[in-house]
């Protein structure tokens, strides 16, 4: 007899969703959620709670709620909440859940274990069972289809930018910055380049003057006297008529003298001058005083000659290099 | 011994004298080659200043009737040789072969024997045999097995180049080339010598024959006189300039072909630079070189011996027009 009291106590504390335990120590656990009724995909918090008087001597476990429910899928779940006073403890924790497919659905009741301290006891607790209806949504098929919307542009936000600008600012600022440093920074002086005071064809004159005065071929350097006296003739046509004379060999000199006409009318004094200076410079020749004196009047004819071009020489040797 | 002005105008009168026969050559290889004044002007040179000419030109421009004329006016020994990539050294040089009468080896020589030489198409050899060549080229002699023969005085090597298939060809390298003493570059003859080639050549009495007018032995006196052609330091001098100018044009206000110039003049650029002026200077009958002789020479001693880099190819820069520069940048004495 007392073997079947003792069933009848354990079996009607199976059945029962609270426990002897739990209804000794008034502990209530409770599933709530914020709505009967949602859209398919819409979410639904489903809060749960166990209140416990105090003091109990019982530690409640709350149900390990798995990723997916039946036609239910969990998307978040929040951490275990504990309010209340001295008289009661309420234990909560709020599960984000929701449901892709149409219909109404049974939440399945949440088990809670209640342990008890000293002994070591355990009794469970269940909620009750929720039901939500999970709706689609309502098309109206009388209506022809839609084609899909077009991608929406998102609106122009300052902030996505404020980098840019910040950077844009900041080069402008400097570029400023240098700007107005430089700007006021004192100025070297320009260096001009000398312009100088006489004409080419003055130069040319007084250096052959000075070499005349020189007179270094009765001290025996002939080839000296031969070279200067062409290089300062040479000096002259490139000053005067922007013939490349110091690079050109005697025969290309006379060749490209032609095109200007003054100068080409000398062309046989010059022809001349320039066999014998360069027999001086390249065969040793030893020409007589005369002849030392007649290259240097000839050079000198040849630069008098040119003379009066000279003061118009940019535009009268253009025009006549043009001449085919 | 310094040269005094009378030397040198006793030279400049013994030069005058022996150089003549070059208008008599001229004459003569006149009667069958028209035009090409320019490739027979260089091809003396190399035979006076005692240096090989490399050719450069299409076929069909009186390359070997040029050498064949010029070595039947001076009475010499001429042989053409076909380069062909199967030719061997002892196609060229000769061999040693066995002769059953005697039961020795005899030597037999190869056609390099001759006083005139033309190497048809030298890139079409490989480099054995091409180096055969210009070994006797540089040493003028010949070894063929334990005998050495040396070569017949006068000997010039004339060399031809088709610049136009290079399939197949095994180019000089830069170290052979810069053998040759003179790179010539012919181009095509003008319309009006084009029609009296053909005139000459369809003329069935046309049957000019070129004579002998000197013997090699003059050429070998000549060669001694063009030795001593007076070059005065200034002339050697501007050489400098232009072989230094091909290897730092920087130090000339060229750094602008800095990059375009794999590698300049080497020393026997300059040597043979003078050597040529001198030989240019004896044609012109002159005892004494001028600027002039080595500006007309400059390009064909110059032209092989300025390497151009990538950049440069790249561009179509060629070392004619980097020598172009160069003349009209250094100064002329």
């Amino acid at each position: 007899m007392g073997k079947q009291i003792i069933f009848l106590f354990a079996l009607l504390g199976l059945l029962s969703p609270l426990s002897s335990l739990a209804q000794q120590s008034r502990v209530e656990v409770n599933a709530k959620a914020d709505t009967d009724k949602i859209r398919i995909g819409e979410q639904v918090k489903l809060r749960l709670s166990a209140t416990v008087e105090q003091p109990t001597g019982l530690t409640v476990v709350f149900p390990q709620v798995p990723d997916s429910l039946s036609h239910w899928e969990v998307v978040t779940r929040s951490k275990i909440d504990t309010a209340g006073d001295n008289n009661k403890k309420i234990f909560s924790q709020t599960l984000t859940i929701t449901s892709f497919d149409s219909g109404h659905w049974d939440i399945p009741a949440f088990r809670f274990d209640v342990v008890q301290n000293a002994g070591g006891a355990t009794d469970s607790a269940f909620t009750g069972p929720l039901g939500i209806d999970v709706g689609t949504i309502t098309v109206d098929t009388t209506k022809a289809f839609k084609p899909i919307k077009a991608v929406r542009t998102v609106g122009w936000n300052f902030w996505d930018y404020w980098l840019y600008f910040a950077i844009g600012i900041t080069v402008i600022i400097i570029g400023i910055g240098l700007f107005v440093y430089f700007r006021s920074k004192p100025k070297k002086e320009v260096v001009k380049p000398v312009v100088p005071l006489i004409a080419p064809y003055e130069a040319a004159l007084q250096q052959l003057q000075h070499l005349r005065g020189e007179k270094i071929w009765q001290q025996g350097d002939v080839k000296q006297y031969y070279t200067r006296l062409t290089d300062i003739l040479r000096a002259y046509f490139e000053q005067q008529f922007n013939i490349p004379a110091l690079e050109q060999t005697s025969e290309e000199l006379l060749q490209h003298i032609k095109p200007v006409t003054i100068l080409n009318q000398q062309r046989d004094k010059l022809r001349s001058l320039l066999t014998v200076a360069d027999l001086a410079k390249f065969a040793k020749l030893h020409p007589s005083p005369d002849e030392h004196e007649a290259a240097i009047q000839q050079a000198i004819e040849i630069v008098e000659w040119t003379k009066p071009a000279a003061a118009k020489a940019p535009e009268t040797v253009k025009e006549e290099i043009k001449q085919p | 011994m310094e040269n005094t002005s009378t030397d040198i105008r006793q030279l400049n009168e013994k030069i005058h004298q022996a150089s003549a026969f070059v208008d008599l050559l001229n004459l003569e290889l006149s009667k069958v080659i028209v035009g090409q004044r320019y490739m027979v002007d260089r091809l003396l040179i190399g035979l006076l200043a005692q240096g090989h000419v490399l050719l450069e030109g299409v076929p069909g421009l009186a390359k070997t009737l040029s050498i064949k004329s010029l070595s039947s006016a001076i009475n010499a020994k001429f042989s053409r040789i076909q380069f062909t990539p199967d030719l061997l050294p002892a196609d060229v040089v000769g061999t040693m072969i066995y002769n059953q009468q005697k039961n020795e080896f005899v030597v037999r020589r190869g056609p390099i024997f001759a006083n005139f030489i033309l190497a048809d198409e030298i890139n079409r050899a490989p480099a054995k045999v091409q180096s055969a060549l210009l070994e006797a080229m540089q040493e003028r002699q010949i070894t063929i097995g334990d005998t050495t023969f040396k070569l017949d005085d006068p000997f010039l090597v004339l060399a031809t180049q088709n610049p136009i298939e290079q399939e197949g060809t095994y180019t000089l390298p830069e170290a052979q080339v810069d053998r040759f003493m003179l790179k010539v570059v012919i181009g095509y003859p003008t319309k009006e010598e084009e029609l009296h080639i053909i005139r000459q050549n369809l003329n069935p009495q046309n049957t000019a024959k070129i004579n002998p007018v000197i013997q090699p032995a003059d050429i070998l006196e000549a060669r001694k006189l063009v030795r001593e052609v007076y070059m005065d330091e200034k002339i050697e001098r501007y050489i400098l300039d232009i072989v230094f100018a091909t290897r730092n044009p920087e130090d000339y206000k060229l750094q602008k072909l800095k990059p375009l110039i794999s590698y300049g003049g080497s020393p026997r650029a300059s040597i043979n630079l003078a050597l040529a002026a001198k030989a240019y200077a004896f044609m012109k009958r002159r005892g004494y070189v001028i600027p002039e002789d080595v500006r007309s020479i400059c390009f064909d001693v110059m032209r092989h011996r300025v390497g151009l880099t990538y950049e440069a190819e790249a561009e179509n820069v060629t070392s004619e027009n980097i020598l172009s520069e160069i003349l009209n940048a250094v100064e002329v004495p």
